[in-house]
């Protein structure tokens, strides 16, 4: 970890307060410099968010089931995410009858608040990282378990059924699979010997093999594609997607956790999991993919960051589309027997060659 | 500058956003409560009976317990994963890293084999549930 003092330079913070000369004004300049750049990496993701929930979706889905999908307004329909803003955001707030009020009001502020702090971390490339702590992996992992306080906050205090058993099978689900995601991810710590975020992307910069004179790099999605798959289901059941979609389950429970919510509500818990998709995509590719790197100069990284948790994106709308959902019963022992035992045999395995290795 | 500076600065935007969005809404949003449109939905029936006070399956107690043990196993993980590459590195030997984590690791699968065989994992549904089951032929 020496190297860890020149890689505190060069966060989005430090680079505006070096542009705005905001350096002069001490810890009030850097609060500043901080604020500019979370509202930068939080409209990021937002305008990420806006084409993937009201547009990206609803393409991708009618594309899987051969249908056409929004083309009305604005080209290929893309004006339809400001139409459907305004629609959602001007919906009557229905407050239903017996809520439990500050709790039910404080779950969908949870939700996209978990999603977007976890973001806090993540290297995207071209100079876009906010912080980089010595943590940056179980900052990550802490910050986007939180969500599972917002949802059985939610489930709890709709004062219906449906919300209480989708909050339940939500918290299960969170703790059956949150385990393999962990353990997965500390067997790429095992190769770096640091959770710093951008020391795990710098230990995939150098070449793994040569094939054909084209050199590909140490991603570890390459030097261990079994531990990549693992990550990547746990991944899908963790931000809640087919086919572990048991906490929603339609067919079920109506829309669980969510069933009672509307307007802005609805809005915010649907911002939530999208951001909480593409946290996913993003934890997944700064351990797996090599963070923002790809062919090209470096200050290419946003559009490959991009890239890759697009790519997760599009794996769970296909996942959505192409896989049938689990019974709640199949789905906890998947979680308990076969993804825990996976992943702790992962571990071990990658601890042995690891340490035979070096 | 310090990196929690910059957290804290993003948790702000993640409470703030929220919040900007619900006092935009309170602008635009009508209010027009009536009876019936406050009530729960329960599919179109009319709600009965409180819905916190349910009976749910004990399963979710028996996971939950379950997790406690193995992310307090996580937590302690984590520094060893660190320690790993770098303690070999400088020449500690692979059984003083390695075997401990293992000896650890091993005694937690004892327990989560002894959980599975008493049937923590196993989904039961209740008594009650199967006799109402309707058995399709």
């Amino acid at each position: 970890m020496t190297g860890a003092a020149p890689l505190q330079q060069g966060m989005l913070p430090d680079t505006i307060a070096k542009l705005l000369g905001l350096g002069a004004f001490g810890v009030a300049g850097d609060v500043v410099a901080a604020l500019l750049g979370a509202f930068l990496v939080a409209n990021f993701l937002l305008i990420n968010t806006a084409f993937a929930g009201p547009w990206a979706k609803r393409k991708i889905t009618a594309a899987f089931t051969d249908r056409i999908a929004v083309n009305r307004i604005g080209p290929f329909g893309l004006f339809v995410i400001v139409a459907d803003a305004v629609r959602l955001l001007s919906k009557e707030l229905v407050i239903p009858e017996g809520v439990d009020r500050p709790a039910w009001d404080l779950g969908p502020i949870l939700i996209p608040f978990s999603a977007l702090l976890g973001f806090a971390v993540i290297p995207m490339g071209s100079g876009l990282q906010l912080a980089d702590p010595e943590t940056g992996l179980a900052f990550a992992f802490a910050a986007s378990s939180i969500a599972s306080l917002g949802l059985i906050m939610m489930g709890y205090a709709s004062n219906n059924k449906y919300s209480l058993l989708g909050g339940l099978r939500a918290v299960a689900s969170n703790l059956a699979y949150e385990i393999p995601l962990v353990v997965t991810g500390i067997s790429v710590v095992l190769f770096t010997g640091t959770l710093q975020m951008s020391a795990i992307v710098e230990a995939q910069q150098a070449t793994f093999v040569s094939v054909a004179g084209v050199a590909i790099p140490q991603w570890f999605a390459f030097v261990n594609p079994f531990a990549f798959v693992l990550f990547v289901l746990a991944n899908v059941a963790e931000v809640g997607r087919n086919p572990f979609d048991i906490p929603e389950a339609p067919t079920e429970i109506v829309a669980g956790y969510q069933t009672e919510y509307s307007s802005v509500y609805f809005v915010l818990i649907y911002l939530g999991e999208f951001i909480h998709i593409f946290l996913g995509g993003a934890i997944a590719a700064t351990l797996f993919l090599g963070g923002p790197a790809g062919p090209g100069p470096a200050a290419l990284g946003i559009v490959w960051f991009t890239a890759k948790i697009w790519a997760f994106f599009l794996l769970t709308q296909w996942l959505r589309s192409a896989v049938p959902r689990l019974r709640v019963d199949q789905f906890i022992e998947i979680g308990w027997k076969g993804m825990l035992v996976l992943s702790f045999a992962n571990l071990v395995l990658t601890a042995v060659i690891v340490g035979v290795l070096a | 500058m310090n990196a929690w500076i910059a957290i804290g600065a993003l948790a702000v935007m993640g409470v703030g956003i929220p919040l900007g969005m619900m006092a935009v809404s309170a602008l635009l949003r009508p209010g027009v409560p009536e009876q019936g449109k406050s009530a729960t939905y329960e599919s179109g029936e009319i709600p009965t009976g409180s819905a916190t006070g349910i009976q749910f399956n004990i399963q979710y107690y028996m996971v939950a317990l379950l997790f406690v043990v193995f992310d307090v196993e996580t937590v302690l993980i984590f520094p060893w994963a660190v320690i790993y590459q770098p303690a070999l590195a400088s020449g500690v030997g692979l059984a003083t890293v390695l075997l401990p984590m293992l000896i650890f690791i091993g005694v937690l699968v004892v327990g989560l084999v002894w959980a599975w065989r008493q049937g923590a994992v196993k989904w039961v549904s209740s008594p009650r549930a199967a006799r109402q089951k309707t058995e399709r032929s």
